[in-house]
């Protein structure tokens, strides 16, 4: 496994960053045994949620090394002489579910750290606790992946991680750190002790994005060889290289109207982040022409899906009034534990429920989370190649009667729930 | 009990009025929306009391077309259910509806008896609903765009009748609550201790009786100090009441069994997130449940039994030929049995239906998933002659879906409380953008909201008329 902020040409100098990089690198990123087998698993339906949104039914999914080796019709896939072959004709297989705003795949209440208002370079890193009972419900949701989050507490509150619900240690589970910059744009650092506003907030977030940005700038002249002084190494401000080269998201606490479009203009078009709108409820979605704009931005709805609208008095579907608006790219989310992790699925139910449509609920669930993370080739789809995440649903994965019978992380199961009881 | 006789007996009374009325009234041809079909032969009916009061007139409604799920029987794909002053006339595919019935035309969808609330709050005012309900408020048309026709209100079932204060009350005195504390170790002894005394004057009472025939001077035991808990405990073990307790652990359930068999109590549980484990004791208890299928609760490690939640608890209590009843999950924002709009859906009364389906997730089939917001929740409140089936002579409470009432994307399109239409989708408007007719890809409604400074604004208005 290979974390993408491993690339040993980063930059020098930064030697807090360096020791946890080489650390990583140095990690033996061991695959489980079981999965340098080949697998098969004939179900009733893939959805690949590849390029072409093919669904094929009567399908074989083969897996070899913890990869997806091949997707196809049972007809046409060559299964080899004496691979087992797991039988699954009337169930669903569909990509692992891609959370993007978590909480809780560390400890379980891992949510705010009220000490400084701003402390970007706190990393959730340092918290991961695989093994808990959250990661076994994720999994029972069919969850395989997770960008793990600070709170929402301060206004930037750390350095996220993206980790698999599989087995074994923190650097087995860990795909991608720094996987985004937790910020949190009004609502919950409205409560921190000297109670900050909105105003103050967004005079503090660009003061600081601007300081980093003046930080990376003074790096780009000293490394192009424009200056000859090297600038001072900021263990605050590092980190944010990576994020003003789009080499990681910032996940935006956002919610009303006002505050969607602030962080659009602010954080987006003035500084040019890669920005994943989180939450983005309320009546969020009246910036949806923005958002187009903005091209690559992404907006995950949740854990609010429905907003009452006085004025209409209707009551509206979040995701399906950003839908409607014409956003590309729409995913959900928990921000478990407010909801549980494993009804990430119902999250999209209550999206459709709403006014949503399953299809795009399900993309919602599995690729656009993939994209915001960069990690598309990885997760998020089926396709030769990619990393064998997927679960095996008793039928469509939104609907709540549906089981989750299997889940299945880098070619390995780790839930089979054919037998003995089940918690979910 | 007595109030609930009395208002038995009204009905009635003017029920046996209105048969005879409206005989002479249908033979004449009436103007109505379905003036192309003759009226249907007036059931017979007693002789009529002499009275003189006012008669009120008969009140026919009629839902055709649909797919009649009666939950107690079978399904009727296209029968006609035909009501008459609230009740449940006649089911049938050759039904002739009354010219001047109301009706609504449920062809293609679906037609449940209207969901029962185990519990609810916010609906009803508290524990007397009929003096405080507001039938105009927000909540209640909520409440019934999910389908749900009866709620318990304190210990009251009452329908949600809106705009109509008549026949709310279903039934008063649902339950005694019978609980002591997990923490009070001396709380089960005090119980008992009550129980045992007032079993004692029981059997004192059915001495005195018999030694009454030879004995006149014989003294009636003492029955002053038979009140509040007391009073409670006599219904209880003379069998006019059901408890209803909280319990969740295996340990406590299994406490309450012990109750329940030595004094031949009924019990409801509610919450019973770990009966499960203690499934067949409870059933030998002879209890029913009121749970989440969903609800969450970790394993503890510390205990040398089975711990924790699990979500075929309801598919396991069912099993054990337990009745079961569902209600949701709640949130930050509020119990399951509230009504919430802030935002964290489906997870409160609003979503009653998608709870069950959760049980169905647990192993339980579709159709007893249904039963557990339909009869078998009307049952465990022993409202189950008026409420939780369609059957005839049952409460005319339906809801008419788009679909399967388990769905994720199932929406009422009418709800009817007490043969009056008490929702409309499209008239109601809350709801009516969302798949209005079906349709997964309707326009969505205006914002009245200046998108963008400069934009709408500065847009000059179209002009009327010439290009």
């Amino acid at each position: 496994m290979q974390s993408q902020s491993c690339h040993p040409s980063a930059h020098p100098g930064s030697a807090a960053r360096w020791c946890i990089l080489s650390l990583l690198a140095a990690m033996p990123f061991a695959i489980p045994a079981q999965a340098q087998e080949i697998s098969a698993y004939r179900v009733g339906k893939v959805i690949t949620m590849d390029d072409r949104d093919s669904v094929i039914n009567s399908a074989v999914v083969l897996v070899k090394d913890g990869k997806i080796q091949q997707v196809g019709k049972a007809s046409q896939v060559n299964v080899p002489d004496g691979v087992q072959v797991i039988e699954m004709p009337q169930c669903w297989l569909v990509p692992g579910f891609v959370e993007l705003h978590c909480h809780e795949a560390g400890a379980s209440t891992d949510l705010h750290d009220y000490v400084y208002l701003t402390n970007p370079d706190l990393r959730t890193l340092e918290s991961v606790n695989p093994g808990t009972e959250n990661f076994k419900l994720a999994r029972a949701g069919g969850v395989t992946t997770a960008l793990l989050i600070s709170g929402s507490g301060t206004n930037m509150s750390g350095l996220g991680t993206a980790v698999k619900f599989g087995d074994g240690l923190v650097e087995d589970l860990v795909v991608k750190f720094p996987a985004s910059i937790k910020i949190a744009q009004a609502g919950n650092p409205e409560r921190y002790w000297f109670r900050v506003g909105r105003s103050f907030m967004n005079y503090n977030l660009r003061q600081t994005l601007q300081e980093a940005k003046d930080y990376d700038q003074a790096w780009d002249d000293f490394e192009a060889g424009k200056t000859e002084e090297q600038p001072l190494f900021s263990p605050t401000f590092d980190a944010f290289r990576d994020l003003f080269s789009g080499k990681f998201i910032a996940s935006m606490h956002t919610q009303q109207y006002q505050v969607v479009m602030m962080t659009l203009m602010l954080v987006h078009k003035q500084f040019g982040i890669k920005t994943v709108l989180d939450h983005s409820t309320f009546d969020g979605y009246k910036t949806a022409p923005l958002v187009i704009e903005g091209q690559d931005v992404i907006t995950i709805n949740g854990p609010r899906q429905l907003y009452f609208d006085g004025t209409q008095r209707k009551i509206f579907g979040n995701a399906a009034r950003w839908w409607q608006g014409g956003i590309p790219k729409l995913g959900i989310n928990t921000d478990s534990p407010v909801i549980p992790q494993e009804e990430l699925s119902y999250q999209a139910a209550m999206a459709c429920y709403y006014g949503w449509t399953t299809y795009e609920a399900i993309r919602g669930l599995t690729r656009i989370g993939a994209e915001a993370l960069q990690l598309e080739d990885r997760v998020g789809s089926l396709k030769p190649g990619m990393d064998a995440d997927f679960a095996i649903w008793s039928g469509d994965p939104i609907d709540p009667r549906s089981v989750c019978w299997m889940t299945v992380i880098d070619g390995k199961i780790v839930r089979d729930a054919r037998e003995g009881m089940r918690r979910f | 009990m007595m109030a609930m006789g009395m208002v038995r007996l009204r009905m009635l009374f003017v029920g046996l009025l209105i048969g005879v009325m409206a005989a002479p009234a249908l033979a004449q041809p009436r103007r109505g929306r379905r003036g192309e079909q003759p009226p249907p032969t007036p059931p017979s009916a007693p002789a009529p009391p002499a009275e003189e009061e006012e008669i009120e007139e008969e009140r026919w409604f009629a839902v055709t077309g649909g797919i009649v799920h009666t939950v107690s029987g079978p399904v009727l794909d296209g029968a006609t259910i035909l009501c008459r002053n609230g009740r449940v006339f006649a089911i049938g595919n050759n039904l002739q509806v009354p010219e001047d019935a109301e009706s609504v035309d449920a062809t293609g969808l679906h037609v449940y008896p209207g969901l029962v609330a185990v519990r609810s709050s916010g609906i009803h005012s508290g524990s007397s609903p009929e003096d405080g309900t507001d039938v105009y408020s927000f909540n209640m048309s909520l409440a019934l765009a999910a389908g749900i026709t009866t709620a318990v209100s304190g210990d009251v079932a009452a329908k949600l009748t809106y705009g109509t204060l008549d026949d709310m009350i279903v039934r008063r005195n649902l339950f005694e609550s019978l609980s002591w504390s997990s923490r009070d170790p001396g709380g089960k002894r005090r119980v008992r201790e009550g129980l045992d005394r007032v079993r004692q004057y029981l059997r004192d009472v059915a001495a005195w009786e018999e030694d009454k025939r030879r004995n006149p001077d014989a003294k009636e035991p003492d029955n002053k100090w038979i009140r509040g808990q007391y009073e409670s405990y006599l219904k209880l073990l003379k069998g006019d009441a059901v408890a209803v307790i909280d319990a969740n652990n295996a340990h406590e359930l299994l406490q309450y069994c012990e109750l329940a068999d030595t004094y031949g109590i009924r019990m409801v549980v509610r919450g019973a997130y770990e009966a499960w484990a203690v499934a067949p004791r409870m059933s030998r208890a002879g209890m029913a449940a009121i749970i989440t299928p969903r609800q969450r609760v970790d394993e503890d490690p510390q205990f040398n039994r089975p711990t924790g939640s699990t979500i075929e608890n309801a598919r396991i209590l069912h099993d054990h030929g337990m009745r079961v009843a569902v209600t949701p999950v709640g949130s930050l924002f509020g119990p399951g049995y509230s009504i919430s709009l802030g935002g964290l859906a489906g997870r409160d009364l609003l979503h009653l239906a998608l709870e069950a389906a959760f049980a169905v997730r647990g192993g339980l089939s579709n159709d007893d998933a249904v039963r557990t917001v339909t009869i078998d929740a009307a049952r465990i409140l022993g409202i189950d002659d008026r409420v939780g089936s369609i059957e005839i002579g049952k409460d005319a409470d339906f809801v008419i879906t788009d679909g399967d009432l388990l769905h994720y994307m199932t929406l009422a399109r009418w709800t009817v409380v007490n043969g009056r239409v008490a929702y409309d989708k499209e008239k109601e408007g809350i709801y009516s953008h969302i798949r209005p007719d079906g349709d997964v890809n309707a326009p969505p409604p205006d914002d009245y909201w200046p998108r963008r400074l400069g934009e709408d604004w500065h847009k000059p208005a179209p002009s009327s008329g010439q290009p």
